[in-house]
Parts: structure tokens; sequence; C-alpha cells
């Protein structure tokens, strides 16, 4: 990876799932409640967030208009805003990794078994 | 007038906008709920049943692209109040616990007020030539019109540092 791409490096989590979700091209709204479902609920982007987003990813070369209607813009992503998502999804894949085996020694609860604890806490309240 | 409308002028610092929101709020719950804003601070509010609101305020000044701001504010379900002088005033009926927001990260809310600082910034090279013209007319007058202006000054640079401030807090915990 070329090191102009690097300053874009770690992402936020909103910023790696918007451009996660423009791999297909999408307007706004549809974005956000793409974003929501592939993230569990765990990601929920509001409005005054995503415009922001929207325009500086577009002014960086990340993302791209592919249309516009009834004043909502489609953006897509570019070669260059893919390149940087997918250097994103290697660092995050390298930081899972570590914390499962971090996480899977002796003392330490596996993420399979903090899973279930959350489960249990969802199911209290 | 009658009595189930009322108007109120209120103060508020950009970098506090966020009790602007909460007062709204609770405006709401005690049944006022916003009509209009309107320069300088003038808000309208109409008598009606107590309810959970969300307000939120955004900064977003100029024509440009509003009408695909709005849109998109509306179609997150977020309902346009009004706007004076670049703020914008959001709403939407809130659930009992939830607290919506429009803004979801630090990031992004930190360009809101460097949004304002950007303005601020904008505006200074007019507000140092007024303020230091008034100053030079000589008299008793010139010398109230100086101090005024001096005083101008002091409160736009006041308001310039706290905004700074505000931008370092949300910046020093961005993950």
């Amino acid at each position: 990876m070329t090191r102009n791409l690097a300053r874009y490096l770690p992402l936020t989590e909103t910023t790696a799932y918007i451009l996660l979700a423009l791999t297909e091209p999408m307007h706004g709204y549809a974005l956000m409640r793409a974003v929501d479902e592939m993230s569990d609920g765990t990601v929920r982007i509001g409005p005054g967030t995503l415009y922001s987003a929207f325009s500086t990813l577009e002014s960086e070369g990340l993302i791209v208009k592919v249309e516009e209607r009834e004043r909502r813009k489609t953006y897509g992503l570019t070669a260059k805003g893919r390149q940087v998502i997918e250097a994103q999804l290697r660092r995050s894949a390298i930081l899972v990794r570590n914390g499962r085996r971090c996480f899977q020694g002796p003392g330490f609860t596996s993420p399979a078994a903090s899973r279930s604890e959350e489960e249990r806490e969802g199911a209290d309240r | 007038m009658s009595d189930d409308v009322m108007r109120r002028w209120r103060w508020f610092w950009a970098w506090q906008d966020e009790e602007e929101e909460a007062w709204l709020g609770e405006m709401a719950r005690s049944g006022w709920h916003l009509r209009s804003v309107a320069f300088p601070n003038r808000y309208e509010f109409d008598r009606g049943a107590p309810r959970d609101v969300a307000y939120r305020l955004d900064f977003h000044s100029g024509s440009k692209d509003m009408a695909e701001y709005l849109r998109l504010f509306a179609d997150a379900g977020w309902e346009h109040v009004g706007q004076y002088g670049g703020w914008q005033y959001f709403r939407v009926e809130a659930h009992p616990g939830e607290a919506p927001q429009i803004f979801s990260d630090n990031a992004t809310k930190a360009a809101k007020y460097r949004r304002v600082i950007g303005l601020l910034v904008a505006l200074l090279p007019m507000v140092l030539f007024w303020t230091t013209r008034l100053g030079v007319a000589g008299g008793p007058l010139g010398s109230a019109y100086g101090l005024a202006g001096l005083l101008f000054l002091l409160v736009y640079s006041y308001a310039l540092i706290q905004l700074i401030r505000r931008v370092g807090e949300l910046q020093r915990w961005s993950g």
C-alpha cells in the first residue's frame, strides 16, 4: 500500500462501515439502514454525522457521487476508497486475532463466553 | 397575544448548544413546543400536550446543498423546525430511555464547532476593520465607540477560545 493511503488509517468504525456499505452504491438513508443492519445495531449513524462524512470522503476522493435524484445523492466507492477499506480490514483482522489469543488464556473470558454473558444480561433487562 | 403562544428571547453560546437542546426538551415536556426560531435568538412556542421530544442543533450555513442536507435529516425521521444564523433546529419524538442523536461520533460533532470557528475566522477581518475604525472618530463619542469595539473584540476572542477548547475536548476521546 502506498504511503499516502496510510494517512487515512485507522478509520473510525463509522467511516469503515460507510465505506464497506458503499461497495454497493446507495444514498444516505439506505446507507444508514444498511449499516444499522450490518453491524447488528452496534453502529447507528446519525444524519449530521453522515452528511459530514459524505463531504469529507468525497473531497478526499474515497467515494464519488454516481447519481442524484429527488435531492438524494447516491455515492459509490472509488478505487482509492476500496484500497483504504481493504487496508483497514487487514488491520482489524490482526486486532481481532490478537484479541482472541489474549482472551482465551487462563483467567480470561473467551469471546464465546462473554457473548453468552451479554445475552444473559440482555435477558435480565 | 393568546395564551397558547409564548415568545422568548434566549442567548446561548455556540459551545453550550447541548444545554440549549436540553432546555428545548424540557419546554416540550412541560407542553411548550417550538414553532419557529428567528434572528436574533427569538423562539416561538405553541402550547400543547407535554411530550418527550429530542431537540438537536447543527450548524450549517449557506444555501449550498441545503435541500439535500435537509432531505437526509427528513429521511432519518428528523423534523426541521427552523434555522437562524446557520443554527439548524431538528427534533424527533423520543421514547423513554432513548436519546436520539444526529451525530454518532465525536469527530463529526467536533466538525460542527469547527464550522462555527470557520465562520468567526472568516468574519474576523471585517470585525477588526469596524472595531478599529470606531475608535478613531475622536472626542468622547469616539472613545465610547472605541471601548464598545474593544469589548466586542474581547467577547469575540473569548468565543473563539471556548470553541477551540470544545473541539479539543471532543478530540481527546475520538476512538
